[in-house]
């Protein structure tokens, strides 16, 4: 039996098989590649967003946090942030003592991220009272302020001498400036 | 010479068959092009973004630092003034309680109020009343507590008292009271 092609219909038959083999090799040798690696940034996209997410939500909860422990210690770090002024110091506490001499000392201490700075004190007292308040009153005035020893109650005549030292407490120069970046 | 009566006809290369078959494998080739650059595309856009994710995650966790630093810090100035505004209210209980342990036939003229002592110094009528009545309590606060007395030019006694705690002391009263704590607590255990 002999079959009868023409040759115009090799040559398609041809050029069908040669375009074939070119979509197969296209698409086995760059497409499905390329379609693996899409699906893989997908995943790998996809994760990476989860893990932004979860630092996000971290970040959030943390800066809740902050703006809770700022509104609570309000007082606090306005105090630390305040600088000392022996003359406001005077006037803010001159109603519990007959007199009030403030003396700012040269020397500052650094204690960790704190500054220290003492201040001698010399005032009159009528009765161990106007102290007594004098210290409840340190404990909310606008500077962290401890009492330090020694202190000294000396009687002359109907008054009480006092004269202590007083520690104002700061903050280092070098924290402030890379702590208060943090911006809500 | 003619053959034919009919005109020939034009024979082109382009076949029917032919434009049917360009036109499929056209067609397939586009869609495998459009394919391709749309994924090269994708790809591309997904590097993009997740760099830009990367960046971001950077920058989230340089402000988680930072707001951790911050909160440390503030924890660090509540426990500092704490401890501050506590020391002062111990100071004021001390110095109330200092007074209040000076009899009223006691007059003090001068009280110092040191870290680990107290020198107190006054007058009184006789050393019977400073003993019973000032030195008894000051001893059994202060581990060492010295007294000397000159007279008074009314017939009265000037005194100072010079007292002390020894921290060496207190540190180990201290330890043997926890200790005591815990073989209470051991007993209790026992027993149960």
């Amino acid at each position: 039996m002999k079959i009868n092609i023409s040759r115009q219909n090799i040559y398609l038959l041809a050029l069908s098989i040669l375009l074939l083999i070119f979509v197969f090799v296209f698409a086995f040798g760059l497409l499905i590649p390329e379609g693996k690696e899409y699906r893989t940034k997908r995943a790998d996209l996809k994760k990476e967003n989860v893990e932004l997410r979860k630092y996000e939500n971290f970040r959030d909860d943390v800066l809740e946090k902050l703006t809770e422990l700022k509104s609570d210690n309000r007082h606090i770090i306005a105090a630390f942030d305040t600088s000392f002024d022996t003359q406001r110091f005077e006037k803010m506490h001159r109603t519990y003592f007959n007199s009030l001499t403030v003396q700012a000392m040269q020397n500052m201490d650094n204690q960790g991220k704190f500054s220290v700075y003492e201040v001698n004190t010399t005032s009159q007292i009528n009765s161990p009272k106007s102290f007594y308040d004098f210290l409840d009153a340190v404990n909310k005035s606008d500077w962290i302020i401890g009492i330090n020893f020694p202190i000294n109650f000396k009687r002359e005549a109907e008054m009480i001498r006092s004269s202590f030292t007083m520690k104002v407490y700061g903050i280092a120069k070098d924290t402030n400036t890379t702590d208060s970046n943090v911006s809500e | 010479m003619k053959y034919s009566y009919i005109k020939p006809r034009n024979k082109s290369l382009l076949t029917p068959e032919l434009q049917l078959l360009f036109v499929f494998f056209g067609i397939t080739i586009f869609m495998l092009f459009t394919t391709y650059a749309f994924l090269l595309f994708k790809d591309y856009r997904f590097t993009q973004d997740r760099l830009d994710i990367i960046e971001q995650r950077e920058e989230t966790s340089d402000e988680i630092d930072l707001i951790e630093n911050r909160i440390t810090f503030i924890k660090e100035e509540q426990r500092l003034s704490e401890d501050v505004f506590t020391k002062n209210t111990v100071l004021k209980d001390s110095i109330s309680n200092m007074f209040d342990l000076v009899p009223q036939r006691i007059t003090l003229s001068e009280a110092k109020l040191l870290e680990n002592g107290l020198v107190l110094y006054g007058i009184t009528p006789n050393k019977d009343i400073y003993n019973f009545m000032l030195q008894a309590p000051l001893r059994s606060i202060f581990h060492r507590t010295y007294s000397s007395f000159y007279p008074a030019q009314n017939g009265w006694l000037r005194f100072v008292s010079t007292n002390y705690i020894d921290k060496e002391e207190e540190m180990f009263e201290e330890v043997k009271k926890d200790t005591q704590d815990e073989d209470y607590d051991e007993e209790i255990e026992y027993e149960d």
